[in-house]
C-alpha cells in the first residue's frame, strides 16, 4: 500500500502522538522524552513532526470538534 | 475393581423447578456429577477444602484478560476477605487493574468490529472488550512519574516483581483495585512475566527521558526465592489456575523447587494438552514432575473462566457463610517490607 505524503502537518498526524483527550489533545512521546509538557493540541505542530505510518481519525475529528465549537 | 464398584453412584437428574441459589445449583451439579457440571462442582468442593484447611496457603494464578472482562472486584474481594493468600499473574492483568485505578475504563463491545476503524479511532480490542488508547496513555504518563519516585526512594536497589506490585499498590488510591487491596491486606502479588506487559514498555518511556533522575530497577530473579520460601514454609499448598501460562508454571515450579508438591489444585482453562503447552497440560502430567502430590485433590474444569470462576466463588462463599473468617497460615511467617 502506498503511503500518503500530503497529510496536514499536525500533531494528530505525527508518529509521536497517542490519544490523550480525544480528539482535541494528544500525548507526544517525543516531548515527553525531551522533558517537555507532552500534552499538546491535536491541531498543533512543531519542528520534530514526522508523518505517521498509518493514518488515524485524530485530525479529522479534532477539526470537526473545533468547527462545531466555533459555530456555538 | 469389581464390577459393582463401577456402578455405585447413579446420576441424579437436575431438578430446576424452583428458585435456586448459586450453591444450590452447584449441589445439583454435584448430584449429576457429569461432564462440566461434575467438574465444576468438584472445583467448588476443592476450593472450599483449601479454605477450611488451616494449614493451606492458597495461590491464585491468573492469565488472560479477565480483569478488563469484569473479574477485577471479585479478585480484589478475595484478597480482602483472605480467601486467597498469594496472587501470581501476568503483568498485563495488573496493568488492566492500574488502568481503572487511575480513572480509565474498559467497555463492552463485540468481537465483530471493524478493527481497521478501531485503529483509526485509537481504540483497542480484547475479544469483545474495548479500551480507548488514552486509558493506557494516562496510565503510562502517571507510571512514568511513579517509576521515578520509586527509583529515588529505593536508591538504585533492584526490586522483585512482588516489591514492585507493593509499591504500585501503595500509590494507587482506589479501593476497587487489586493492587491496592493486596497492599492493604499484605497479600503478595508476583508477576513473573512483568516486562512482557505495558509495565515493561513504560519502563522504556520512563528510562529514556532526557532528564530522568533515577531509573527503576526490577530484577526478574529476585522473586524466585520469595515465592519458593512461601511454598516451603507453608505446611500445605493449594493452587487455583485461571488460564495457565507463566503464572501457573511459576506456582507449580516453586512448589516443586521447595520439594513440597501441591496438596490441592483447580485449573480452569479452555486450552488443550496436545500441544505440549503448560496451559492445557493435565494435572496428571503435573504429578509426573512432582509438582502435585499423587493424592492431591484436583480437578481441571474445561470452560470459560468468566462463567466458571464467578460461579465457583459465589458457591464457596455461600457455603462458608457470613461468619467464616480465615487466618492465612502464611501470616505466621510472612511480612512484606513496610
Amino acid at each position: 500500500m502506498k503511503r500518503r505524503t500530503n497529510l496536514k502537518r499536525f500533531c494528530g498526524n505525527c508518529d509521536g502522538h497517542n490519544s490523550y483527550d480525544y480528539p482535541s489533545r494528544v500525548f507526544c512521546s517525543t516531548r515527553h522524552w525531551q522533558g517537555k509538557d507532552p500534552i499538546v493540541d491535536t491541531l498543533w505542530n512543531c519542528d520534530d513532526w514526522n508523518q505517521v505510518s498509518q493514518e488515524c481519525y485524530c485530525v479529522r475529528e479534532a477539526e470537526k470538534a473545533r468547527d462545531s465549537h466555533k459555530q456555538k | 475393581m469389581r464390577r459393582e464398584d463401577y456402578l455405585r453412584n447413579p446420576v441424579e437428574h437436575m431438578k430446576l423447578d424452583a428458585p435456586l441459589t448459586v450453591d444450590q445449583l452447584m449441589q445439583q451439579f454435584a448430584r449429576s456429577g457429569s461432564f462440566g457440571a461434575g467438574r465444576l462442582s468438584t472445583a467448588c468442593k476443592i476450593f472450599e477444602g483449601m479454605l477450611r484447611d488451616k494449614d493451606c496457603t492458597v495461590f491464585l494464578a491468573v492469565s488472560g484478560a479477565v480483569v478488563p472482562a469484569g473479574l477485577r472486584m471479585l479478585i480484589g474481594n478475595l484478597i480482602r476477605r483472605r480467601l486467597i493468600d498469594v496472587l501470581v499473574c501476568t503483568g498485563a492483568s495488573m496493568v488492566h487493574d492500574a488502568i481503572e485505578a487511575v480513572g480509565g475504563r474498559h467497555y463492552k463491545g463485540s468481537w465483530v468490529k471493524d478493527d481497521r476503524e478501531l485503529y483509526k479511532y485509537h481504540i483497542f480490542r480484547i475479544y469483545d472488550v474495548l479500551v480507548p488508547e488514552e486509558a493506557y496513555v494516562r496510565l503510562d504518563y502517571r507510571l512514568s512519574d511513579i517509576y521515578g519516585e520509586i527509583a529515588l526512594e529505593r536508591k538504585g536497589e533492584a526490586l522483585s516483581s512482588r516489591e514492585f506490585a507493593w509499591e504500585l499498590g501503595k500509590r494507587l488510591n482506589d479501593e476497587s483495585s487489586i493492587l491496592r487491596a493486596a497492599y492493604e491486606a499484605d497479600t503478595p502479588i508476583f508477576m513473573p512475566a512483568v516486562r512482557d506487559s505495558e509495565f515493561g514498555f513504560i519502563h522504556w518511556l520512563h528510562s529514556s527521558q532526557r532528564n530522568v533522575k533515577a531509573v527503576l530497577n526490577v530484577d526478574a530473579f529476585k522473586e524466585v526465592p520469595e515465592l519458593c520460601s512461601i511454598c516451603s514454609q507453608s505446611p500445605k499448598n493449594g493452587m487455583i489456575v485461571l488460564g495457565g501460562g507463566v503464572p501457573r508454571n511459576a506456582v507449580q515450579s516453586s512448589v516443586l523447587a521447595s520439594k513440597k508438591g501441591l496438596d490441592y489444585a483447580v485449573v480452569v482453562t479452555m486450552d488443550r494438552p496436545e500441544t505440549g503447552g503448560l496451559s492445557g497440560s493435565t494435572l496428571e502430567e503435573t504429578i509426573s514432575w512432582g509438582k502435585m502430590k499423587g493424592e492431591a485433590d484436583n480437578v481441571m474444569v474445561i470452560g470459560d473462566i468468566m462463567i466458571v470462576f464467578p460461579l465457583m466463588t459465589a458457591s464457596v462463599i455461600e457455603r462458608l457463610g457470613p461468619d467464616f473468617s480465615r487466618v492465612p497460615v502464611m501470616s505466621k511467617f510472612w511480612r512484606s517490607q513496610k
